[in-house]
């Protein structure tokens, strides 16, 4: 079984060249509190999208971060690409705003059978003809906290996207899919993230995992909701391996700077 | 809890709203706040050699297994603060409702609240509509749900399969007053918490 890589490279303010895999980033920001480092994804992303009230978060919560400029010059320094969705949500101001600055919006409004992340998730699939897809990892900025049916639909399309790294970050912590087909690396960036990390059998029972480098290593260790679950859980070493004959969530905390 | 009555001297809000239990491993109390529940008479039971469950696990277990006074077959278990923060706590949360699946437990933030409908019964939800909805969504935790039936939501389920990775029903609404859920296996049922 082939070996996946990864590592939350992204958090750090600057990317070693020599940083393997070498990744292109693509930032997605949903309708939730973006993170204080949003900006420092934004830097690290070739292509920004808002998926439609993200817009609003945008808008409001960007010029916060950047507290001694004049707001219109923030708004104006972080204009997306894209804003897609149903646009149920997005304000008519904002919309008109980043529409004046050149942003494209993408109207799905008679597709109410995905999430507003699906269809963004699909576009950087379907229609980015100049993104190496191979190299695609998507970073998805508010994607937790708020209502939990959203935080659950924002982990499916974890799932129903399964073949694409795709990250969900918020303030205090970040997700992401460890599928089955792969053993897994993690790569630990300790100055940005951890200790604090789970593992987690969404979906369905994982009859057995194996872990390296965590405190509470899993030998064969069947997991289940109902039964056990590694959440609590502390990274030792700066290398994780993992290896399940299930899909699993990585989950790992982000450090407060 | 005094920020909840600004008009108040915290002093007397804190008095007010004592607890009958600190139960956990009391690695996140601050010593003073322990000393001033202790003072008021609250029981401190400190369960730090027991770092294999969450401190809500140990709080639920205690609940089931030490208060004889309390009638099980009727308790309703409210934990408050159970949502948002690191997503393992959370998790680990939703876990406790599939652990100990035959006793009311409801996870409750500002936002929603969730609790499980185990696969061993019909459900009937009634919607509170001053203070709950529209928005819900049914999800299955931990295993395919082979087949879902709804009666009373916008989006309803007819024998329909659920599974990450395919369907599972969220941003759903509730249309009716009372909403009705039949499944081979446990759900997860939330629904939105107006703000007042």
């Amino acid at each position: 079984m082939d070996v996946m890589s990864h590592s939350s490279a992204f958090l750090l303010p600057k990317i070693p060249p020599d940083h393997r895999p070498s990744l292109t980033y693509a930032l997605v920001v949903l309708n939730q509190h973006i993170p204080k480092f949003t900006p420092l994804l934004w830097e690290h992303a070739q292509l920004r999208l808002c998926a439609d009230g993200g817009a609003n978060r945008l808008y409001d919560e960007m010029p916060l971060l950047f507290p001694r400029e004049e707001a219109v010059h923030v708004r104006n320094r972080y204009k997306p690409d894209v804003i897609k969705g149903d646009m149920d949500s997005i304000r008519t101001e904002v919309l008109d705003f980043y529409a004046n600055l050149g942003t494209e919006t993408l109207d799905e409004s008679q597709d109410q059978d995905t999430t507003d992340l699906h269809k963004c998730i699909a576009y950087l699939r379907d229609f980015t003809p100049d993104i190496d897809k191979s190299n695609l990892c998507i970073l998805v900025a508010g994607a937790l906290g708020g209502r939990f049916d959203h935080e659950i639909g924002n982990i499916n399309v974890l799932c129903r996207f399964s073949s694409m790294r795709i990250i969900l970050l918020s303030d205090d912590c970040l997700i992401h899919l460890l599928p089955k087909t792969h053993h897994h690396e993690i790569h630990i960036q300790s100055s940005v993230e951890g200790p604090h990390c789970g593992l987690i059998p969404i979906g369905m029972p994982s009859g057995s995992t194996t872990t390296t480098g965590l405190q509470w290593d899993l030998i064969d260790m069947e997991m289940k909701f109902g039964g056990l679950i590694s959440t609590s859980n502390i990274v030792k070493e700066e290398k994780i391996t993992v290896r399940s004959d299930s899909d699993l969530l990585w989950t790992i905390s982000i450090k407060k700077s | 809890m005094p920020l909840l009555f600004p008009r108040e001297e915290a002093v007397h809000v804190r008095n007010r709203y004592k607890p009958d239990v600190i139960k956990g491993d009391m690695d996140s109390i601050r010593t003073e706040v322990l000393d001033f529940y202790a003072n008021l008479g609250t029981e401190t039971l400190d369960e730090s050699q027991d770092q294999d469950t969450t401190d809500l696990h140990k709080c639920i277990a205690y609940l089931r297994d030490f208060t004889p006074d309390i009638d099980k077959s009727n308790l309703c278990i409210l934990v408050a603060g159970a949502l948002g923060g690191r997503f393992d706590h959370e998790i680990g949360n939703i876990n406790v409702l599939c652990r100990f699946s035959s006793m009311r437990i409801i996870l409750l933030s500002d936002d929603c609240l969730i609790h499980l409908l185990p696969k061993t019964h019909h459900h009937e939800i009634h919607i509170q509509s001053s203070v709950e909805g529209p928005h819900c969504g049914l999800i299955p935790i931990g295993m395919p749900s082979g087949s879902t039936t709804t009666t009373g939501l916008q989006w309803d389920l007819i024998d329909m399969e659920m599974k990450f990775g395919g369907l599972i029903s969220t941003s759903n609404i509730v249309k009716e007053e009372k909403i009705t859920v039949r499944s081979d296996s446990d759900l997860l049922w939330t629904i939105s918490i107006k703000k007042s």
